[in-house]
């Protein structure tokens, strides 16, 4: 049997917990109560903003992902059309931020980087929801008011790491 | 509060400018042309998801439907349509009330029946026949 060993790094540390941060948040949004069913502020984007800011844009994909899945094997629906959603969700988040990564920081604060990265998640629910769970197309009269609800709260979570960041570096 | 403003607006810059303007766009596009729906024409009858009968909107009658469960009267009323009377239990496809719009539609699962309101009449071609 040959012996494997893992280097844990610093890295990793660092990776496992802001994880554990951003799935705290996602349970505390998991059991508040939204006004209107589907609308959520996603808080936990508030960490991964932070991870991506503060450390670099490879650390925050793994965060996003890893509370992916761990949120969804807490609550017990993984593989389930909630978990595909939020799966889709933060894949196409994770995609258009790294298609943008390169756009001037000079000109652009994370508050575009949060609104691209809202908007792209609303896309990738409302794809998989019209493929599969609701495959009619009147599901796209609910689009607008998700396009509201991702800019507002992308605006907020932007700010809310701002103020994180702030906070942080002046320690 | 004058601060607070000055401090927020020094946040966004020019980029986040353009971001914001650039959704906002996309917001109010999206909802003109996904809530905009054009009055509809024509109204479909469905029975057991099969079409029972097409009737032009424009025009004042009241129509009775033999379900599975009973009788269920419809009024068409110059442009908009509603369920009147239904043997269902819950009454959710009478207190729907009026729909005038394309592609709006009101379903009666217990009696299985549902109407639907198509902008142009479906003309039957060779595949449909």
């Amino acid at each position: 049997m040959t012996l494997s060993t893992i280097n844990i790094t610093n890295r990793d540390h660092q990776i496992a917990k802001l994880s554990a941060i951003a799935v705290a948040l996602s349970l505390i949004e998991f059991f508040f109560p939204s006004p209107i069913p589907g609308v959520k502020p996603g808080i936990a984007n508030i960490i991964i903003l932070y991870t991506i800011f503060k450390f670099d844009l490879n650390m925050g994909i793994w965060v996003s992902l890893i509370r992916v899945f761990v949120t969804s094997i807490i609550l017990g629906s993984f593989l389930s059309p909630t978990f595909f959603l939020s799966l889709s969700g933060s894949l196409f988040s994770l995609i258009f931020l790294i298609a943008f990564r390169n756009l001037d920081r000079q000109n652009f604060s994370l508050i575009s980087f949060s609104l691209i990265a809202a908007l792209a998640h609303i896309f990738g629910q409302f794809i998989i929801v019209r493929i599969w769970i609701i495959p009619h197309n009147g599901v796209f009269y609910l689009l607008p008011i998700f396009l509201v609800s991702a800019f507002i709260f992308g605006l907020v979570n932007a700010l809310v790491t701002n103020k994180l960041l702030k906070l942080n570096s002046k320690k | 509060m004058i601060k607070k403003i000055l401090q927020f607006s020094k946040l966004i810059k020019s980029g986040d400018w353009f971001v914001i303007i650039l959704f906002c766009i996309l917001i109010i596009i999206s909802a003109k042309t996904l809530w905009n729906l054009p009055q509809g024409k024509y109204l479909e009858i469905y029975k057991n998801n099969e079409i029972l009968a097409i009737y032009s909107l424009n025009q004042q009658i009241s129509k009775t439907i033999n379900g599975i469960k009973g009788k269920t009267e419809i009024i068409i009323n110059n442009g908009r349509v509603r369920f009147s009377s239904s043997p269902c239990s819950k009454k959710y496809c009478i207190h729907q009330g009026w729909i005038s719009k394309t592609n709006q539609t009101i379903i009666c699962i217990p009696n299985k029946i549902s109407i639907s309101i198509v902008g142009t009449k479906k003309t039957y071609d060779s595949i449909n026949y």
